[in-house]
């Protein structure tokens, strides 16, 4: 049977446990805005019922510390799909700075300058002129001068992509050092919460840790396990190990290439971390694959035009009479007629038979600097003749670049470019969504709602008002007892 | 049911979202311009590439189809002239040779076709912006030059036999000019130069051998409607030219108006756009305003 005074002890700890729950609710409400914090409940617990003469008898409750409300499962398809969208988000951001060095012409009379598509035809039409009057001045002078358009503009171009994939590489160096900061403290984080709640939620800790995940989930792709003791391992995407509990393994770094690479011990991780995902993976493949791939094409058209168009003129005759010949002690590969530089790559090509391009689209320009050197007439004929402006101005519709004419291969360069912006934008606009979707999911979860906290409060409050009355009913009770029914002796 | 609490957070969002949407709307109509980047429109982006590349080779066509009409009008006009001219000669010598003649008027005859192989010989060597226009592919050579070291005379050819072509957009070309010798130095009987060497052989003494000069006469005749033919070459090369000039011109103002379509703002649908992004913007405005005010908190109430 229970007693007055367990009745007031129980009254007391209901107190307490109201006090400590509200605590809680305060705690939640202080840091509604606070990133990363995790909604806490408090944890009611009845007290152990005691049994008197064969009679159970309750104790009351109490409250034992706060749980926060969290779903792994979920945090993690959070964090995974942040990789994704972090890294189609960042491989958009460098692949908008390529593509506006490709900005469409928009045809009005005056031709945008700086639009390589329209560069090209401007080149060979400038021969198409001279079909009709191969000994004009200022027809041959027209040549040069859209030559020189041409040759700027696709070298300007290939110098901006170079300097954009430096600025990336630039920027994954400070990715990786962010993620080296982040990896050191997960470790430091894991030692604390493995010592201090090796068995259960860490509550603050542990929002700190997820905390740092996230963060870590935007600038690479990565696995989280968790471990024995509450601890947790970090892994790239591809299994790299990065942390195992309270060690950290650093991501160094090393030149190959004239690129920045990455490596997790002793292993070149680069490819892996630019399929892996986050801002890292997103910038190694537009440093890796997006900007060497615009490279090659325009390094492709550079050398074809360039080579195929010094050939021909080299085997005509100029207005001078002459006909291309090797310049003596050239290693270039140069003649005399040439147009174009020959490209770096040309003389080797030559000596070995093979095509290498690179190179070609930086190093273009015009070495001819008298316009009468321009061969318009053909091989053996006189300076009157045209026949080489004709087929000069032909290689604008001949299939010169890699099976394509100059300006097919130049629009479908565009045409590939375009594709795979629009492809990257519609990839990152639909994991953004999802990341917005699952973000939302998390938030209704473990996000601090003031509502619910108001009506937490209110519900505790009336549950203090309640105990209190109780106690103070306990306490006439108990001044009756006391007082064995002689109202004026103890009040 | 739970709901997130940060719900204001995501119509911040959308309205940033709406907010970019006004904004690339607003630039279209500004600039005019549907696509101002590759990503926007691949395709359509890959394809203006090609229609501009065509509607400047057509422009380009235009500008040196001009320049060849203008060359190919000189020679027609050259070409006029020699024929009126051989026609007259024809008729001084068909006069001489009739037999009513005398010595002096049959020499003033060989005078005037004289003169008239000068002339003949200026407009064989006509020159245009520097040029000459006769002398196949030596074109900064006079291309005719008459000896008198032998009687009769001879006129020489020093250009050759070089054609220059203008290639139209769909690949075929035309032919520009005509050899001087292919004209005026024809084989057999239609050497002008020839024909008109020998009669002024045939006449500078006075007397008239009238088989030979009739023989001579009608090479003259002859070689005259040999010219007549090459100067139809010519006409035909303008003719086509300027057909071919008319069909590009065309061509290239379909392709203005496709390239226009494919890249250019639709106005309207734009304005239309604009209008509901900019609804979207208010109302957006207007709830995160009504859900932000801190009455719609239950601690408002407590």
């Amino acid at each position: 049977m229970g007693t007055i005074s367990s009745a007031f002890s129980m009254m007391s700890g209901a107190l307490d446990a109201d006090q400590a729950a509200l605590n809680v609710v305060a705690n939640n409400v202080a840091n509604a805005n606070t990133t990363g914090y995790t909604k806490e409940v408090p944890n009611w617990q009845e007290n152990d019922p005691i049994e008197i003469n064969g009679i159970s008898v309750g104790t009351g409750a109490s409250e034992t510390g706060a749980t926060s409300v969290r779903d792994p499962v979920l945090v993690e398809r959070l964090d995974q799909q942040q990789q994704l969208a972090s890294a189609s988000g960042s491989r958009l951001t460098a692949l908008n700075t390529v593509q506006a060095l490709f900005t469409p012409d928009s045809g009005s009379s005056t031709s945008t300058a700086g639009d390589i598509g329209s560069d090209i035809t401007k080149f060979f039409d400038s021969f198409s002129s001279l079909e009709a009057e191969p000994s004009n001045n200022s027809l041959r002078e027209g040549v040069l001068s859209t030559a020189k358009a041409l040759a700027g503009d696709i070298s300007g171009a290939a110098a901006s992509l170079n300097s954009q994939r430096a600025a990336l590489d630039q920027e994954t160096t400070g990715v990786v050092s962010q993620v080296n900061a982040l990896t050191s403290a997960l470790a430091q984080l894991n030692q604390q919460i493995q010592s201090t709640s090796p068995n259960g939620d860490a509550g603050t800790l542990e929002d700190q840790r997820q905390q740092d995940l996230s963060q870590l989930s935007q600038l690479i792709g990565i696995n989280a396990t968790t471990t024995d003791d509450n601890g947790l391992a970090v892994t790239t995407t591809s299994g790299q190990l990065l942390v195992s509990n309270e060690s950290s393994y650093q991501i160094t770094s090393g030149t190959s290439g004239g690129v920045t690479h990455y490596y997790v011990g002793t292993q070149d991780a680069t490819t892996d971390l630019a399929q892996g995902g986050g801002s890292l993976g997103g910038d190694l493949t537009a440093r890796d694959t997006d900007i060497p791939n615009a490279m090659a094409s325009l390094n492709q058209l550079a050398y074809n035009i360039s080579t195929q168009v010094n050939s021909l003129n080299n085997a005509g005759t100029d207005a001078n009479g002459a006909t291309g010949a090797a310049v003596t002690g050239s290693t270039t590969g140069a003649m005399t007629l040439d147009i174009f530089s020959p490209p770096p790559t040309y003389a080797s090509n030559l000596a070995s038979g093979t095509t290498d391009v690179s190179g070609a689209a930086l190093a273009m320009s015009v070495v001819m600097t008298d316009a009468n050197e321009v061969s318009t007439a053909g091989a053996g004929q006189s300076t009157g003749d045209s026949s080489n402006a004709t087929a000069m101005a032909a290689l604008a519709n001949s299939t010169i670049v890699d099976g394509q004419s100059p300006s097919n291969y130049y629009s479908n360069f565009v045409s590939t470019l375009g594709s795979t912006v629009s492809n990257v934008q519609t990839e990152n606009t639909a994991q953004n969504a999802s990341v917005t979707q699952l973000q939302t999911q998390n938030d209704s979860l473990s996000s601090v709602n003031l509502n619910d906290e108001a009506s937490s409060m209110t519900l505790l409050e009336r549950s203090y008002q309640a105990a209190s009355q109780v106690f103070t009913m306990l306490n006439t009770v108990m001044a009756s007892a006391l007082n064995l029914g002689d109202q004026t002796a103890v009040s | 049911m739970q709901v997130d609490p940060h719900y204001l957070n995501n119509l911040s969002a959308y309205l940033d979202q709406s907010q970019a949407t006004t904004q690339q709307l607003t630039s279209e109509l500004s600039s005019g311009v549907r696509v101002t980047s590759l990503g926007q429109d691949p395709v359509a982006s890959g394809e203006n590439v090609l229609m501009l590349n065509q509607i400047q080779q057509d422009d380009s066509f235009t500008n040196s189809s001009n320049l060849a009409t203008g060359k190919m009008q000189v020679a027609d006009s050259a070409l006029g002239s020699v024929v009126t001219q051989l026609t007259q000669a024809i008729t001084l010598a068909t006069s001489a040779n009739n037999g009513t003649l005398n010595s002096s008027d049959v020499k003033a005859i060989a005078n005037q076709l004289s003169g008239i192989l000068g002339e003949v010989t200026t407009l064989a060597n006509t020159s245009y912006q520097g040029e000459y226009i006769f002398a196949g592919g030596k074109t900064s050579t006079t291309p005719f030059a008459t000896s008198n070291a032998t009687t009769p005379a001879i006129t020489t050819y020093s250009g050759d036999d070089d054609i220059n072509y203008l290639s139209l957009p769909n690949g075929q070309s035309i032919q520009l000019n005509v050899p001087g010798d292919q004209i005026f130095s024809g084989s057999g009987t239609n050497n002008v130069f020839a024909a008109l060497n020998s009669l002024i052989a045939d006449y500078s003494s006075g007397t008239v051998n009238t088989s030979q000069a009739v023989s001579d006469t009608e090479a003259l005749s002859s070689s005259l409607n040999y010219v007549s033919q090459q100067r139809v070459v010519i006409d035909n090369s303008i003719t086509a030219v300027s057909s071919a000039s008319d069909t590009v011109t065309s061509e290239q103002t379909q392709l203005t108006a496709a390239q226009t379509s494919l890249m250019q703002a639709d106005i309207p649908s734009l304005s239309t756009q604009l209008t509901l992004s900019e609804t979207q913007q208010t109302a957006l405005e207007d709830v995160i305003a009504q859900l932000g005010s801190s009455s719609n908190s239950l601690f408002s109430k407590l």
